[in-house]
């Protein structure tokens, strides 16, 4: 009977990962052959990444696509550690309006949240209507949701109040407190909430191309004009951005995980 | 004057729900005075007033001659253990230690000294690079206890910080803190609901109960005098009887008060009839007896009036279940109490 239950997790794990890695798995050899017309693929090469390597231009619209992610989820974090910490110690009762506000943008679609943008701030005098502002701007309610929710989790795992306390009767101010015991405490989950936040930007093309245009080449941007030219190639790019974030998320796991091995060594 | 006063101190929640009504309440320099009573009774909010963490709606708290009714939290110089720890898991313990030292700016050298002072008067040495998770309970707090205690405060609270630690653990604790309080001769307020804990710890208790201070004494006046129902019932296992119930017990003897009280331990028990003359006299039906360790606690009836009596655990006094007694009393061991 057990061994039979085993044989379903097993199944069904085996499925899910299939479901997840053949897609990617097919991109990338798609991406390493020139041709592929019958069962197998023939002609390996790795001129398609050798391509891209060599164009100046997509490590431009890399690094664009993580700066422009980076910002608004730095923005983003910041801001609502700042209104969790309000609500924390001062407006407890404020707490289920500021999770009706965040949670607005869930039912606010991309190309609706553009357009709307656009359409109040286009014409505007002075930074307003600059487009990267707009986009930074848009991307920060994009992310709302998720960053509030898992930074509000994070929080509440901590006893805050009475930690807070504990510094204050030894001297500490409250938002000295704040910055140098709760947020450190809050690490793990700060880097994995930006992470998820982050990689949801990462990965967007409807809104930067709404909102700053064709000419503000982000990675996505430069994918989508890819795709006309050649499907080999954009299948290398989707592979180099598949590993970008793959690289970033590893990383970000490494920094975690040496903070619980330092404790545990001492 | 007092080393600390608290005078005439109101404090309420949302304006209706009064916690403390008019607490009056002098604490010399040096004491380890603690604030008993059961939940909700105002204690912790009382001592939470003194440390700055709580607004008291009206009165005036002194410290050492200076109104700190009004001086932030972080600048009343006051020490305070939690119940809940609350170390900074981010820290190490020596860190934990020193945080105060370092907001004060203190000289490294001077902070290092005063840091490992602390670590081996709370018998942590080895543990100064382990981080709280890595803690037992009863160590953790030991933390907190030299956290507060590095800092030299003119007061040391402690709001119930063996509550939540095992009874073995707790009794070590508890000599553990009396040391250090003694050796430093620092004045400090222990907070608990557990009755026991406050005879072993403090110089002087103070009942609390709704708010108000229902009765001081050191630990020997409290137990052996208690001036109400809910003092006899809440500091010992007293026998609480009305007048109606003692005279049926006593029928030849007068009793005007309204309630007595009687100390289990007090009550004479014999199977042969008690000649003493000095005694009140009277005989009952053991119910039913427990064991609790080295004391027999007994469950009499006599008339239907309930009484409860314990002895020392041994086997030449065992009573069975059913068996007629002879209970002897010492009048001067009938209180006279207030409701």
């Amino acid at each position: 009977m057990k061994l039979k239950t085993h044989l379903w997790d097993g199944l069904i794990l085996f499925i899910i990962a299939a479901f997840l890695i053949v897609p990617l798995a097919l991109t990338f050899l798609y991406s390493v052959f020139t041709a592929w017309m019958d069962i197998l693929p023939t002609g390996f090469t790795l001129q398609f990444y050798t391509q891209i390597f060599t164009d100046g231009a997509f490590i431009n619209s890399l690094l664009r696509s993580l700066v422009i992610s980076f910002v608004p989820v730095c923005i983003c974090s910041f801001a609502i550690l700042l209104v969790l910490y309000v609500m924390t110690l001062y407006m407890p009762k404020l707490e289920k309006y500021v999770e009706i506000l965040c949670n607005i943008p869930y039912a606010i679609q991309g190309v609706i949240l553009a357009v709307g943008i656009i359409s109040l701030y286009s014409g505007k005098p002075g930074f307003l209507s600059n487009r990267l502002f707009l986009l930074v701007g848009a991307y920060c309610i994009i992310i709302l949701p998720y960053t509030f929710r898992g930074l509000k989790n994070t929080i509440g795992a901590l006893n805050v109040k009475c930690v807070i306390e504990a510094a204050q009767v030894l001297g500490c101010s409250q938002l000295h407190a704040f910055f140098t015991i709760i947020i450190p405490q809050m690490k793990n989950g700060i880097i994995s909430t930006m992470m998820l936040a982050f990689t949801m930007l990462f990965a967007d093309f409807v809104v930067v191309n709404m909102i700053a245009g064709s000419a503000f080449r982000t990675a996505g941007i430069y994918l989508y004009q890819t795709m006309s030219k050649s499907g080999q190639l954009s299948s290398a790019i989707i592979v180099i951005l598949f590993i970008t974030t793959f690289i970033i998320s590893t990383l970000t796991l490494m920094i975690q995980n040496k903070a619980v091995v330092k404790r545990g060594k001492n | 004057m007092a080393y600390i006063e608290f005078k005439d101190i109101c404090k309420s929640y949302d304006g209706q729900n009064q916690i403390l009504k008019n607490i009056h309440l002098d604490i010399e320099e040096g004491e380890l005075v603690t604030l008993l009573g059961p939940s909700g009774c105002g204690k912790s909010t009382l001592l939470r007033s003194l440390a700055g963490l709580e607004q008291i709606d009206s009165g005036r708290i002194i410290l050492d001659g200076e109104d700190i009714a009004d001086v932030p939290v972080k600048k009343r110089g006051i020490g305070m253990v939690f119940q809940q720890y609350s170390l900074f898991q981010n820290m190490n313990v020596e860190d934990n230690i020193a945080f105060g030292l370092k907001i004060a700016k203190m000289d490294k050298n001077q902070m290092k000294e005063k840091v490992q002072r602390a670590i081996e008067m709370v018998d942590l040495i080895g543990k100064e690079k382990s981080y709280p998770s890595e803690l037992s309970g009863g160590q953790q707090q030991r933390v907190a206890i030299a956290r507060a205690i590095v800092m030299e405060p003119k007061v040391l609270l402690l709001d119930e910080p063996l509550s939540a630690i095992d009874a073995k653990l707790r009794r070590e604790l508890q000599e553990k803190i009396k040391r250090v309080q003694k050796e430093l001769k620092i004045t400090t307020i222990f907070v608990t609901h557990d009755q026991d804990e406050a005879m072993i710890m403090s110089d002087k208790i103070h009942l609390m109960k709704n708010g108000i201070i229902e009765q001081s004494g050191n630990p020997v006046e409290l137990y052996t005098h208690p001036v109400s129902k809910f003092a006899a019932e809440f500091i010992g296992h007293y026998n609480i009887l009305d007048n109606q119930q003692l005279k049926t017990l006593l029928p030849k003897h007068n009793f005007n008060n309204h309630y007595y009280a009687i100390r289990p331990e007090t009550i004479l028990l014999q199977t042969e009839p008690i000649q003493d003359s000095n005694m009140y006299v009277f005989e009952a039906v053991v119910n039913h007896y427990i064991s609790r360790g080295n004391v027999l606690r007994y469950t009499l009836s006599c008339h239907d009036v309930i009484i409860k009596s314990e002895a020392l655990f041994r086997s030449f006094t065992l009573f069975d279940e059913g068996q007629k007694v002879y209970v002897g009393i010492e009048p001067h061991n009938i209180l006279e109490i207030r409701d």
